[in-house]
């Protein structure tokens, strides 16, 4: 008799799923699923829309990184009005993605991680959260809520407003950058350095006692994709496409992001809203691959900023080249966030960066964009197809929550294997669960267009569908 | 009731169309005034409400005035530079348009398994636990009438509005000091 585990809500990410982990006849774990339970519709509902319109209504699929899906769905709309922002323009663009990076890096670390890695996974989680940490380590969370400030403020000052800002609209940006706005940002770069250096050298110190843990922490052989500048750089906002197997050998690289679609393909399975990517030549569903700060330091050759390299070297030499156990996201999106930070910093020095020329305008020109760009989970497409007047007949969005579908799914198996035993929940499975799929982030906003906490709930079940356990908190 | 995501602007934004903001921020040491809620969810937008009058009222003219979707760990900041905060919320608790007004334990025990947004003690708590700083913090709720997809308020809580507004003048007249 098969048996079914299932955790019904999943905490501290954003959105709403359920796991469920189906036991054997001998009560050995054989499966897993990562349902996300909540469908939001925005390839739909923007049917029938101006294109214009598109990156405003956008931006409303998340609270948390709305510039994330500005910036790549301005983009796929530039690509319908065939035109280039001008170079600031285009600078601007990458300084509030950036900005938007740091301050959700920022919120993944800091605010829902770092109550874990402070306390371990199975301390009580009435002292496991951003207020225990605030006791426990007030440094590392003044720093978090620094970091998350710094970023906000970019936003703020660059697109209008905190959320949803709106001065990234097609063809550019809608404001110029000041040189008081400049110089206030610049100000804020030594401390945002400082805190987030203070944040890499706790967590180098404090992985040393979750090295064992990692090893069984959604550790296992994947390909990465990521996007990267002429150079083999980490590149947030463009690039072309590399993409690299648990080896690090190129499966492919100096992809055109516009031709996402030939390699890229989706599944839809019944259990979940959240569709499943896989990379086309290895097939469903070996063609398994993560995205996000994980894989943006596996795929490129340099982060391209001084001291991101730094510690990208410590990194490869502490973890290897290719980093497997989904555990090291929490390190790489530091490294990510120090990156961010320093690249920042060098598009502000920039001398045209004042430059009021930041808009380019056209009309409807194509009948078809692309727009891709890194998010701070990984990396973003918008595709929409518009008719000739621009009203917009179509649109598919590819997720980063989208891309780690699988990878999740692989790591909460490797979890339940390792700590289920019997046919009871306990509470170290439990929290090692939550706390693997947290390692990757998932906004299941973006992903099914869903708005809310995620809640977790978790059902043992038989062969026969018998519900042997049920837990929800 | 917070839903969604705290954000910032600035004066005259437009407390109707879903976006967040602040008056000019003043030296520290003065009162810290956020109103929050859903501004798209009828009632529980009354925070922001009050919070845009508050705003443009002569006797604050001291006060930092926000009014934002949730409270948010970055709030923390500007309450332990604060002498005094009045929070502003709607509340599915009581009778619509009724205003009740309570002080916060400062030693209030807090902890929360999410972090995207904060309850009012934990705000409190966090200031506390990282500035060491203890404002007297008071909770001015209303209850609702309506939590509707909508953008203005219900008569009963529109009816209240200027009554919300004395009772912060009034609790700002008194301990802001």
């Amino acid at each position: 008799m098969s048996r079914e585990i299932v955790i019904d809500p999943v905490t501290r990410i954003e959105g709403h799923s359920k796991i469920t982990i189906q036991l054997d006849d001998r009560g050995e774990v054989v499966d897993a699923h990562f349902h996300v339970t909540q469908f939001r519709g925005f390839e739909r509902i923007t049917q029938g829309r101006p294109v214009h319109e598109m990156p405003a209504i956008m931006a409303r699929i998340c609270g948390i990184c709305p510039v994330s899906h500005l910036v790549a769905s301005a983009k796929a709309v530039d690509d319908i009005l065939a035109v280039e922002p001008p170079p600031t323009g285009a600078d601007l663009r990458r300084i509030i993605n950036l900005g938007q990076i740091v301050q959700s890096n920022a919120l993944s670390f800091f605010h829902l991680s770092a109550p874990d890695l402070l306390f371990g996974f199975d301390a009580d989680p009435a002292k496991r959260n951003i207020i225990g940490l605030a006791r426990e380590n007030p440094q590392l969370a003044r720093d978090g809520i620094a970091l998350r400030k710094w970023g906000q403020e970019i936003i703020e000052w660059l697109g209008g407003k905190r959320i949803h800002p709106t001065w990234i609209i097609p063809g550019g940006m809608a404001k110029p950058l000041t040189a008081e706005v400049r110089d206030r940002i610049l100000a804020g770069v030594p401390e945002a350095i400082a805190a987030v250096e203070r944040a890499i050298a706790w967590y180098k110190t404090d992985m040393v006692r979750w090295e064992e843990e990692a090893s069984t922490f959604g550790n296992f052989r994947s390909a990465f994709m990521a996007l990267v500048d002429r150079e083999g750089n980490v590149d947030h906002y463009d690039g072309w496409l590399r993409v690299i197997d648990a080896d690090g050998k190129l499966l492919a690289d100096r992809v055109d992001p516009h031709d996402f679609n030939d390699y890229i393909g989706e599944a839809v399975e019944p259990w979940s809203y959240l569709k499943s990517t896989y990379w086309k030549s290895m097939g469903y569903p070996d063609g398994i691959y993560r995205v996000g700060p994980l894989a943006r330091v596996n795929v490129a050759d340099r982060m391209g900023t001084p001291r991101a390299d730094e510690e990208l070297e410590k990194f490869r030499w502490r973890v290897g080249r290719v980093a497997g156990s989904s555990f090291h996201y929490h390190y790489a999106r530091l490294i990510d966030t120090l990156h961010c930070i320093e690249k920042i910093e060098a598009l502000l020095r920039g001398p045209d960066i004042l430059s009021t020329h930041i808009l380019s305008r056209a009309g409807v020109n194509r009948n078809e964009g692309i727009g891709v760009s890194e998010a701070p989970r990984g990396t973003l497409m918008h595709h929409y197809k518009v008719d000739d007047d621009g009203i917009v007949l179509w649109a598919n969005l590819v997720i980063a929550t989208g891309h780690n579908n699988m990878a999740m799914n692989r790591a909460v198996l490797q979890v339940a294997r390792h700590h289920i035993k019997g046919d009871k929940i306990t509470e170290p499975m439990l929290n090692r669960v939550e706390a693997v799929i947290r390692c990757y982030d998932p906004c299941l906003s973006c992903s099914t267009h869903a708005l809310g906490k995620m809640a977790l709930r978790i059902q043992l079940v038989g062969p026969d569908g018998t519900v042997l356990d049920d837990l929800a908190r | 009731m917070a839903a969604g995501d705290g954000g910032g602007g600035e004066r005259g934004t437009s407390r109707n169309t879903g976006e967040s903001g602040e008056s000019p921020r003043p030296a520290s040491g003065g009162a810290l005034i956020v109103g929050y809620g859903n501004a798209l969810r009828s009632d529980d937008g009354l925070g922001w409400h009050a919070a845009a009058r508050l705003a443009e009222d002569p006797r604050l003219a001291g006060a930092h005035v926000v009014w934002q979707h949730q409270l948010t760990p970055e709030l923390a900041v500007d309450v332990s530079n604060a002498s005094l905060v009045v929070l502003i919320d709607a509340s599915d608790g009581e009778e619509a348009g009724a205003i009740s007004v309570r002080r916060l334990d400062p030693t209030l025990a807090a902890g929360s398994a999410w972090s995207h947004h904060l309850e009012p003690a934990e705000l409190v708590a966090l200031a506390r636990e990282l500035w060491g700083a203890s404002p007297p913090v008071f909770v001015v709720s209303v209850g609702v009438a309506s939590l509707d997809v909508g953008d203005s308020l219900s008569p009963a809580v529109e009816r209240a509005l200027p009554a919300v507004v004395e009772a912060v003048v009034a609790i700002v007249a008194e301990h802001g000091h």
